[in-house]
Parts: C-alpha cells; sequence; structure tokens
C-alpha cells in the first residue's frame, strides 16, 4: 500500500513538468503556425530528381497546387511520380492540435539556434507513427522532417528555404528514403523465392521555382484528381 | 529464283497464315481486355509505388502494351514459326514431291538454302506483322507516352524517354527475329531429319520449353547450365533494348552466339539433306 502511495506521489510531483514539457515544445511551433496564417495557397514549378538504385527514372517536371489547409494536387505534362510524403510544404501539417510533442533537445543548425521535437499523431494519419521536426527557432522555419512509419518506413527531409511573394517557402526539399522490400500477392519470379529482400534507399530532391502565393485557388481544382493513382 | 519459288509455295498454302491470324488474334485480345481493365492492370502494376508516390500520367500507353505482349514472345511465336519451318521439308516427304524436286537441275544445296530463307523469310515477316499489329492498335488505343519497365512486385522500374522508344522497339523486333530465328533453324533441321511434319513441330516445342524450363530453375546445377542454352541469349537480346542503358556488348555476344547456333544448325541439316536416300 505504502508503495502504490509513493508511485501516486512521484507522479503527481512530476505531472507539472511534464505538462510544462508538452506546453514548452508546443511554444515552437506557434510561431510557425502564424508565420504561415497568412498563406492561403500557392502554385509552384518542381522538377524531382531520382537517385534510388532500383528506380531509374529521367528528372520529372511537376506543378504543384496547394491550398490550405490539407489540399494538394500534382499535375505534369508526361509521367510524374511524386513523394507523398515530405515532398512539400504543407504549414498547416504540424498545427499543435492532434499532436502529442515530445521535446527531444536544443542544439545548433546551420549557425542557427534549433529544437528538435517528436511528434506522435494521436488519430492515425496514413500510416505515419512519428514525425521528428528539426525547428530553426531564429526563423522559425522547419528544416527537417524525419517521418517513421508502421511498416518500417523511414523517410527524411531536409528543406531548404527562399523567400518567394514574401513567405519563406522551399526551393528544394531532399528526401531520403529508407523502404522496406515489396511483397505482392501475385505470381513470383523463380528468383524471387531464392533471392532475400532487400530494402529500398535512396534520394529524392525535388526543386521548386516560380511560386504563385495567394491566387485564390478554387477548391475544385483539387477535386478527383486527373489520371492520379 | 528457287527462293522466290519456295515464297510463293510457302505463302500459297492456308496453314501459313494460320499464325498471322493467331497472333492478331492474341494482340487484339490482349490489347482489348487491357484497355477494358486499365485500372485493374496499372494498379498491379504500380501497388509497389502508390503507397510512397502520387502517380499521374499515361503510364498504360503503347509502347508499355507492346512491350507487355513482347515478353510472351517466347512462348507462342516459336510455336507459330514451328509450323512452317518444320514443314519445309518434312511437306515434300510426306506430300511425295521430294523426288520431283530433287530430279531437277537445281542442285540439292541449292535447294536447301532457298528453303532455309524462305524459313528465315517467314519469320522476319511474323515478327514484323507482330510489331505492326502491337503498335498500329496500340497507338490509338492507349496513345503514346514515356515507357515504365518494371519487374512484377518489386520496387524496380525504368523509364526510358518517348522520344527514344520507335528506336529502341525497331532494334528489339529486330533482335526478335534474330533471337527467334534460331527456333526456326531448329525446326528446319528437324524437317530434314523427318518424314512427316508433326515430328518437327513437337520436336522443336519440346526442346524450347525444356530449355526455358531448366534456364530458369533455381538450382545451382542449371543456373551453371544456362549460358548453355539458346534460351538465354534469344530471351536476353531483345529485352536489352528496352533496358534504361542498352548493353551493346552483351547484345553483341548474345546476337553471335544466336547466329553461331544458326550457321550450325543450318550446316547441319545441309549435310543431313545432300546425303537424304530418296530411294526408298
Amino acid at each position: 500500500m505504502k508503495k502504490i502511495w509513493l508511485g501516486f506521489c512521484v507522479l503527481f510531483l512530476l505531472w507539472p513538468h511534464w505538462t510544462q514539457a508538452q506546453e514548452d515544445a508546443f511554444r515552437y511551433l506557434e510561431p510557425i503556425e502564424k508565420k504561415y496564417a497568412g498563406l492561403k495557397d500557392y502554385t509552384a514549378d518542381g522538377v524531382v530528381h531520382f537517385d534510388i538504385e532500383t528506380f531509374k527514372a529521367p528528372d520529372m517536371g511537376v506543378k504543384l497546387y496547394y491550398k490550405a489547409p490539407d489540399k494538394m494536387k500534382v499535375e505534369s505534362k508526361r509521367i510524374l511520380f511524386f513523394p507523398r510524403e515530405g515532398g512539400f510544404f504543407n504549414p498547416s501539417l504540424f498545427k499543435k492540435e492532434g499532436f502529442e510533442i515530445k521535446f527531444l533537445e536544443r542544439f545548433t543548425y546551420e549557425g542557427a539556434r534549433a529544437v528538435k521535437l517528436q511528434l506522435t499523431p494521436q488519430k492515425p494519419k496514413r500510416n505515419t507513427k512519428e514525425w521528428v521536426v528539426t525547428i530553426d527557432t531564429d526563423h522559425n522555419l522547419i528544416r527537417e522532417i524525419g517521418i517513421t512509419q508502421y511498416d518500417g518506413r523511414e523517410i527524411k527531409a531536409v528543406i531548404h528555404y527562399g523567400t518567394f511573394d514574401g513567405f519563406e517557402l522551399p526551393f528544394h526539399i531532399r528526401l531520403t528514403l529508407d523502404l522496406p522490400s515489396f511483397e505482392t500477392e501475385g505470381p513470383k519470379e523463380f528468383d524471387q523465392w531464392v533471392q532475400k529482400p532487400k530494402r529500398v534507399t535512396g534520394t529524392i530532391d525535388i526543386r521548386y521555382s516560380n511560386y504563385k502565393v495567394n491566387r485564390g485557388l478554387r477548391d475544385e481544382l483539387f477535386v478527383n484528381p486527373e489520371g492520379e493513382k | 529464283m528457287l527462293f522466290w519459288f519456295e515464297i510463293f509455295k510457302t505463302f500459297r498454302r492456308w496453314r501459313t497464315y494460320i499464325s498471322f491470324t493467331v497472333i492478331a488474334l492474341i494482340v487484339i485480345l490482349t490489347e482489348v481486355v487491357m484497355k477494358l481493365s486499365a485500372g485493374e492492370v496499372v494498379h498491379r502494376m504500380l501497388r509497389p509505388f502508390q503507397r510512397d508516390f502520387l502517380i499521374t500520367g499515361n503510364i498504360l500507353n503503347a509502347w508499355f502494351v507492346t512491350a507487355f505482349i513482347m515478353n510472351s514472345l517466347h512462348i507462342h511465336i516459336p510455336f507459330l514459326i514451328t509450323l512452317v519451318a518444320g514443314d519445309m521439308v518434312s511437306s515434300e516427304a510426306t506430300s511425295g514431291t521430294i523426288r520431283f524436286l530433287l530430279i531437277r537441275p537445281p542442285s540439292r544445296g541449292r535447294i536447301i538454302t532457298a528453303k532455309y530463307l524462305t524459313a528465315l523469310f517467314y519469320t522476319a515477316i511474323l515478327v514484323i506483322f507482330f510489331a505492326l499489329v502491337c503498335v498500329l492498335l496500340g497507338v490509338p488505343l492507349f496513345g503514346s507516352g514515356d515507357l515504365i519497365i518494371h519487374h512484377y512486385g518489386k520496387f524496380d522500374i525504368a523509364f526510358i524517354p518517348e522520344s527514344e522508344i520507335p528506336l529502341r522497339l525497331f532494334f528489339a523486333f529486330a533482335a526478335a527475329i534474330w533471337s527467334m530465328s534460331v527456333v526456326a533453324s531448329i525446326a528446319f533441321l528437324f524437317s530434314t531429319l523427318a518424314e512427316n511434319s508433326i515430328g518437327p513441330i513437337i520436336g522443336t516445342m519440346a526442346v524450347v520449353i525444356v530449355f526455358l524450363v531448366l534456364g530458369n530453375l533455381p538450382l545451382d546445377f542449371f543456373r551453371n547450365m544456362k549460358p548453355y542454352l539458346f534460351t538465354t541469349y534469344m530471351i536476353n537480346l531483345w529485352q536489352q533494348f528496352l533496358n534504361l542503358r542498352i548493353p551493346w556488348p552483351e547484345i553483341g555476344r548474345s546476337a553471335i552466339i544466336l547466329g553461331l547456333h544458326n550457321v550450325g544448325l543450318f550446316l547441319i541439316a545441309f549435310f543431313v539433306f545432300k546425303r537424304k536416300d530418296i530411294k526408298s
């Protein structure tokens, strides 16, 4: 009985610290939310470059449409493979509601003060287990996003910003992929039975230009993307 | 002259057109079904990628469909080739015309060469017909675009730009003709050995199927045997033109090995025919 009481006491004493830590973590996200509150929509031209051993593709041109809070569409004149996670800038992605946030560390990132936060979605968002976000607190920018998914996928995005129409938006995103091997229920080639599946690793570089911000994109633009699989 | 006479004889027979009809049927059926179930085809193909990528564009285009159908080339085309190549000499024996043929002025050597060239000509025409049906039907049905080459069920994909595709397909079909000429040579050799047409057709198909199976068994013994099977080079040859980087040395090596097979098989057929006893 004494031990249970002791446990309660410890919990009681630690609770304010834990909630304080949550509050502290939130305050790093709030300035970013405020900074991009005026960003209603944008379009940008992009070039996607793949450096994955098993994905031999030429650079792909893309036209990206974004509308806050979560509408996104890509268009291309040719065949396009556009990364679903981390490939474009969505300032609404890390609104503090809906996350459990854990402060991980404070450090210097490219000469600026930075913090690393772990964000765990309270409701499952697609397949994502957690995000680890590096925030440049001097400039209120998300510099890196580490995405861990339930099935062992790991994606890291490193973001470089430029100023476009008064907003700091990415001109370069580098995604580093570490994905599990793929199995399908279909017929296998003989070789597939004897080969040990390998993880897929590599990088994807996306360079953005020609941003057009707050041009009043209509919702209909994002309905039923043509030809999207 | 003899060659054109053999061509005339071959293309006068209705049996010759079975192959063209079968190819047209296969291609038309495949393309129509692929068009009707395009969503399913694309979904199955892109399944390993859909989780990580948004995918747009005309993936199921004429070039993809052509490459897809070409993948079955080593199964149904050899059979259709043997129908005619396996009948070139044996049909003369079956119909009893071989004696009339050999008592005429042209030498046995010229006759067998003309017949062999006819078998090769038929093989080439069949593959060209196959290519034309694939492309002429595919382009209006599926449109154009970059060609995606992927390995089923794997995160393994290569893009070939649309601008490069016509030339690559031209080379691929030329390589397919060269590959299939070995099948024609085997059927032709068997045809000189047999007195009826069934034996050469079944014999050739047996050789092709057994070699294909042995070459694909996942055991070291059979893996070691693979370089000695002509089917290894037969399939590899044309498929290499649809790789991102065309491996010319490997293609050259495969083409030479297949060419040597052709020469060897023809020489055997030549000497067998030269020594053929038509008196009994």
